[in-house]
């Protein structure tokens, strides 16, 4: 292992430690105490997470520095051959993104809770609850790094359990609130849904690809593809539904997806991180708006190279009906934290549409700008609650801006960088206008410029389609297709050949490096990011056009999401106190503040330095995904041609070709918003009495009523179909029984009761009464109550079997 | 009967012991030298020793036993047992079930016994209360156990058992158990495992003070 | 005489097994019928071991299970022992024969 995995693991290893101790002598520590001793685990995490960074971007050959370590966890002898379940760190530029954002981000918070939380654990049964918070915060943080550092799914998929176990644990923390204990459990089982597929996706993995080292099991399955073998050449009739090769390849997609759409509350299992909220609001911060949300993004980018073209469509269909619903819920939410929460339901929906569109760095650059301004968000909102002494309610708050002046203008960054301020033609903006925008412009590229891009294949959608499902036959035709596309992808190469020279060069590296741990199969299959890679092109040529709804509704959302953060931050900051009271109260402290200015700069930092152009480095290195798009002008041009990439001038800066459609959606979000809020809520009030304006208003009040009809369905559904089987068997089977009983008896009794009343009946019942009575009399005897008896008794009946076994045997 | 013939019995354990460890040796130079350097027993023709070792055992562990039977007294009878138990373990070497006596020895004589012991002290006003039993009782005990040994002796003395012919029989090694657990017995293995935690929980839970 | 086989172990073990039998019936102390019981498992476990040695040892399937009856003995003697407590606490002596109170 080299110094680098070193610090990876003692970095995951800290915080485990920390919630060790907490454990056992938590309660022994203290209150302030307990909060510093989870801090020094994640500085530890922190520190290494530096070390490792400063590593990773002073390297100038960043192939060499990847690596997965580890040993062999247990070596499984499965279908004939020998499977290694393997425990390995994972070293590449995704891991080191995240595991810096993921240990930055969670200190601020946890010296944030300390304040936080001093006001917010009270008593349980006489226990103080400070030192459980820190403990479960410090398991949370050990499983999240886990989670970023294994190259095994199968760790992966432990890791994400454990993770929710602690979102469990930290929702419910209020455990002794029924809101607080139902959030919980409502989160738990939803995410148990999700993680179902999850789990039988893994299992199609591990019998498919006969591997869960995700290079191994990509290599396996681009390896698979080429030669029509292993799941390729599966053909399984199900129910008589026929699942073909590429159909049984996009369910397995679908299936781990399932696991993201759990974890990243992706629609249909979005409606438990509104009510996740339940929790203390660092937690929600940290887990329910920075990270663990976030790993369902992340999974999906790990897997990325597992998915079919169908599944990344199903991907980015699920994600942009989530980003849409949740932005609409977001505008009538009249809680600070409901609102962040369905603001970060609608931009982890970004997160996976952009991952479903192929925009692989610029949604997980999203996830890391999201994360330190939804945090920031999350903690202000949680210093405006404790300022005001547990006040949720916007309506209540107004005016705050000169009670708390550096949570204000910290949250007001934070809108500004979730609504994508920028002003297009200049290098000047913040988060969203970024990343968000640069998803959107993938969509666009899929949306518009696809056909020019593959020859007109993405025309013929239907073709696409019956080819998903091809069978042997059609594998001839494929390798046509692809060879097509390498035409029009050679031409595209042809405007940059000195570039793509060096590019060539540095696949090759790479492709060596990897070869050279990953054996056989996946030289054989071919390696690197090349578009010339006939096995990629093969699987791109599949890509689908992305139907135009799903490109003009997130630019809707673009619309909207600044408009709802707005209101959010002019409610409860600007404008006059509507709650003297509240307002009077109103504080803040520096323990709580400094965080938040932290947090502020690395809103900023995240947008223009490091992260973007090595999210990109890790685009080319780490995936070989058939289809990755970036269009961001900040990516090295090597990378550019690398991956499958869109090399259109005009794609280059996300804004040249969406510029009039999305470059000023900040500024008319914000300014309708302060147009309605600007004197109260009169206005507001007004509006929602329009006759239509008010119905809409009524259904996003309920949610869409997302929440009722899984009510009614799923929870009185069951109830009522087990009510309903029961009474059917009591119905047809207990009361027939008895039915059938009741006649017979009378009839019998019709029948034969004149003689047998008349008959001797007293004197049979008396003799039945005597000999019973004699015989329990009798048998009485021996029941003496006493066990040493009873041993005697049995130790004789064994004596007597035993003679009658030998006399038997004897004789 | 009595108190000297008991004391006699009680000091026979230790002397067995002794004897179990003098003989080891002489049993080591006897066997095939691959073998005992590996620190593997076989089972070389103990002979006349082998028999010696033996008939100590079974005295010490039906005489032990027979004690328990007569005593009165629980402490007495724990010790007692500790005697049954040790001679039990060391019979258990000269099957060449090396582990088993081990284990015999640190579960039973070392943990089972402590907690009757413990039980002791915990539910007699004292340590010396005795429960008489009626003569009647005894008698018909007596029979009925006679009988039963009788009947078992018989079927053990005269049935023909299977067997293998033994040829150079190789001591157990540690290894056989570690995989035998973890493969063709781990279902029983881990059932053992819930079932302890079950017991573990299950007594904690009846012993406690309301 | 001097060779010893499979049938010396069975005697002592039948022995054995008859005098924790012996044990259960006539002694009236909890923890006496306790010590009856180890006194059985006892002489079946060496039933099983001595099985095993003398069946060519060419697996050492009888030595486990006799391990598995040592582990369910000592699980089974922490469980009496409280039993024995409980007993104790409630009738505040540890004579079986007056648990008799669910006689017929």
């Amino acid at each position: 292992m080299g110094n680098y995995e070193i610090a990876l693991c003692i970095g995951v290893v800290a915080p485990l430690f920390m919630f060790a101790v907490l454990a056992f002598f938590g309660h022994r520590i203290g209150k302030p105490t307990s909060g510093w001793v989870a801090v020094i685990g994640v500085l530890a995490s922190l520190g290494c997470a530096t070390y490792v960074l400063a590593g990773w971007l002073s390297a100038t050959d960043k192939a060499a520095l990847m690596a997965t370590t580890g040993y062999d966890w247990v070596v499984l002898n499965l279908f004939g051959n020998e499977m290694p379940i393997e425990f390995k760190v994972k070293l590449d530029g995704l891991t080191v993104m995240m595991y810096f954002m993921v240990t930055l981000v969670s200190t601020c918070i946890f010296v944030f809770s300390i304040g936080y939380m001093a006001g917010h654990s009270d008593e349980v049964d006489g226990q103080c609850k400070f030192h459980r918070f820190f403990c479960y915060l410090s398991l949370f943080e050990f499983s999240m790094l886990g989670l970023l550092i294994s190259s095994s799914i199968f760790f992966l998929f432990v890791f994400w359990e454990l993770v929710g176990l602690c979102s469990y644990l930290l929702i419910g923390f209020y455990f002794d609130k029924k809101f607080a204990s139902n959030a919980a459990m409502k989160a738990f089982i939803t995410n148990r849904v999700g993680d179902f597929g999850f789990l039988l996706g893994l299992m199609l993995v591990f019998v498919f690809l006969q591997t869960f080292d995700l290079d191994q099991a990509a290599a396996n399955f681009r390896h698979q593809y080429a030669t029509g073998t292993g799941i390729f050449a599966a053909d399984i009739d199900i129910l008589g539904w026929h699942i073909s090769g590429m159909g049984l390849a996009t369910l397995m997609g679908i299936g781990l997806f399932c696991g993201a759409m759990g974890k990243s509350a992706q629609f249909p299992l979005h409606v438990w991180l509104p009510d996740a909220m339940a929790g203390p609001t660092p937690v929600s911060a940290l887990i329910h708006a920075a990270t663990m949300v976030a790993a369902g993004v992340y999974l999906v980018a790990r897997v990325f190279r597992l998915l079919t073209p169908d599944a990344q469509f199903f991907i980015a269909v699920i994600g942009c009906i989530t980003l849409t619903i949740t932005a609409l819920i977001a505008i009538v939410q009249v809680d600070i934290k409901k609102v962040l929460a369905y603001s970060t339901l609608s931009q982890l929906g970004y997160m996976i549409f952009g991952m479903g569109v192929g925009a692989w760095p610029a949604a997980l650059f999203h996830l890391i700008t999201h994360a330190f301004f939804k945090a920031m968000m999350f903690l202000g909102s949680g210093q405006v609650i404790e300022g005001c002494h547990h006040v949720q309610d916007m309506r209540k708050m107004g005016g705050l801006r000169k009670k708390m002046p550096v949570t204000c203008w910290t949250f007001f960054i934070g809108v500004l960088a979730i609504a994508g301020f920028g002003i297009p033609g200049m290098h000047i903006g913040l988060g969203g206008y970024f990343s968000k925008d640069e998803v959107l412009a993938v969509a666009y590229e899929r949306t518009y410029n696809w056909e020019d891009r593959f020859g007109g294949h993405g025309k013929d959608d239907e073709h696409g389609a019956e080819n998903a499902h091809s069978d042997a036959s059609r594998e001839d035709d494929l390798i046509l297709r692809s060879g097509k596309v390498i035409l029009a992808s050679g031409q595209a190469h042809d405007e940059h050949g000195t570039e793509e020279h060096s590019a060539d060069e540095h696949g090759a590296e790479a492709a060596h490096g990897e070869s050279a741990t990953h054996g056989a199969a996946a030289h054989d299959a071919g390696h690197g990011g090349h578009h010339d890679d006939p096995v990629l092109a093969g699987i791109a040529a599949q890509q689908r056009k992305i139907p135009k709804w799903m490109f003009w509704l997130p630019i809707i959302i673009a619309y909207v999401t600044p408009f709802y953060m707005m209101r959010c931050w002019w409610m409860t900051f600007m404008g006059k106190p509507r709650d003297e009271d509240v307002h009077h109260h109103a504080h803040e402290s520096p323990l709580m503040w400094a965080p938040l200015i932290v947090l502020a700069i690395g809103t900023v930092a995240a947008s223009y330095m490091m992260f973007r152009p090595q999210l990109g480095e890790a685009a080319v290195i780490a995936s070989d995904a058939p289809l990755v798009v970036a269009v961001d002008g900040e990516v090295p041009d090597k990378a550019q041609h690398e991956m499958l990439g869109l090399s259109h001038d005009k794609a280059k800066d996300p804004h040249g070709a969406l510029v009039g459609i999305v470059g000023f959606s900040w500024l008319i979000g914000m300014g309708l918003a302060v147009l309605i809020y600007r004197n109260g809520l009169e206005l507001a009030e007004r509006i929602k009495r329009l006759p239509l304006v008010g119905f809409i208003h009524w259904c996003l009040m309920e949610k869409l009523f997302f929440d009722h009809i899984y009510d009614t369905v799923l929870v009185k559904g069951t109830r009522s179909v087990l009510a309903g089987i029961s009474n059917l068997f009591d119905m047809l089977v207990i009361d027939g029984i008895a039915n059938l009983l009741g006649r017979g008896t009378v009839r019998i009794a019709e029948f034969s009761g004149n003689i047998m009343d008349t008959g001797g009946v007293d004197g049979l019942v008396d003799a039945i009464a005597e000999s019973t009575q004699g015989a329990s009399e009798m048998v009485r005897q021996p029941q003496t109550g006493k066990i040493r008896n009873y041993i005697l008794f049995g130790t004789t009946g064994a004596v007597l079997v035993l003679a009658a076994i030998i006399a038997v045997v004897m004789s | 009967m009595t108190l000297r013939l008991k004391k006699i019995l009680l000091l026979m354990t230790p002397l067995a012991i002794a004897l179990s460890f003098a003989t080891a040796p002489v049993q080591a130079a006897d066997t095939d030298l691959s073998l005992s350097d590996q620190g593997i027993q076989t089972s070389a023709d103990g002979g006349l020793l082998e028999a010696l070792m033996f008939y100590a055992c079974a005295g010490v562990t039906l005489a032990c036993g027979f004690a328990i039977c007569l005593s009165k007294n629980i402490v007495r009878m724990a010790v007692y047992l500790f005697g049954t138990l040790a001679a039990v373990a060391l019979m258990y070497f000269l099957l060449l079930a090396n582990f088993i006596g081990v284990i015999q020895l640190i579960v039973y004589a070392g943990g089972t016994l402590i907690l009757l012991i413990f039980g002791v002290m915990l539910t007699s006003k004292s340590p010396w209360a005795k429960f008489e039993v009626k003569r009647s009782e005894l008698i018909a005990a007596g029979i009925v156990c006679a009988l039963f040994a009788g009947m078992l002796l018989f079927v053990v003395v005269n049935a023909e058992w299977p067997l293998e012919t033994d040829a150079v029989v190789v001591g157990s090694s540690m290894t056989q158990f570690g995989t035998g657990l973890l493969t063709d017995y781990l279902v029983p293995f881990e059932a053992i495992s819930v079932l302890l935690l079950v017991v573990m929980i299950g007594a904690a839970y009846m012993a406690r003070q309301e | 005489m001097f060779e010893i086989g499979l049938t010396h172990y069975l005697v002592v073990a039948t022995l054995l097994f008859v005098m924790g039998i012996f044990v259960m019936i006539t002694k009236r102390n909890a923890i006496g019928i306790l010590i009856g019981v180890e006194m059985v498992l006892n002489g079946a476990n060496i039933n099983l071991v001595a099985f095993n040695r003398y069946n060519g040892m060419s697996n050492i399937d009888g030595q486990i299970v006799s391990l598995f009856v040592i582990v369910l003995a000592a699980a089974e003697a922490a469980l009496a022992v409280a039993i024995c407590m409980n007993f104790y606490k409630n009738l505040n002596t540890v004579d079986v024969d007056h648990g008799d109170t669910l006689a017929g």
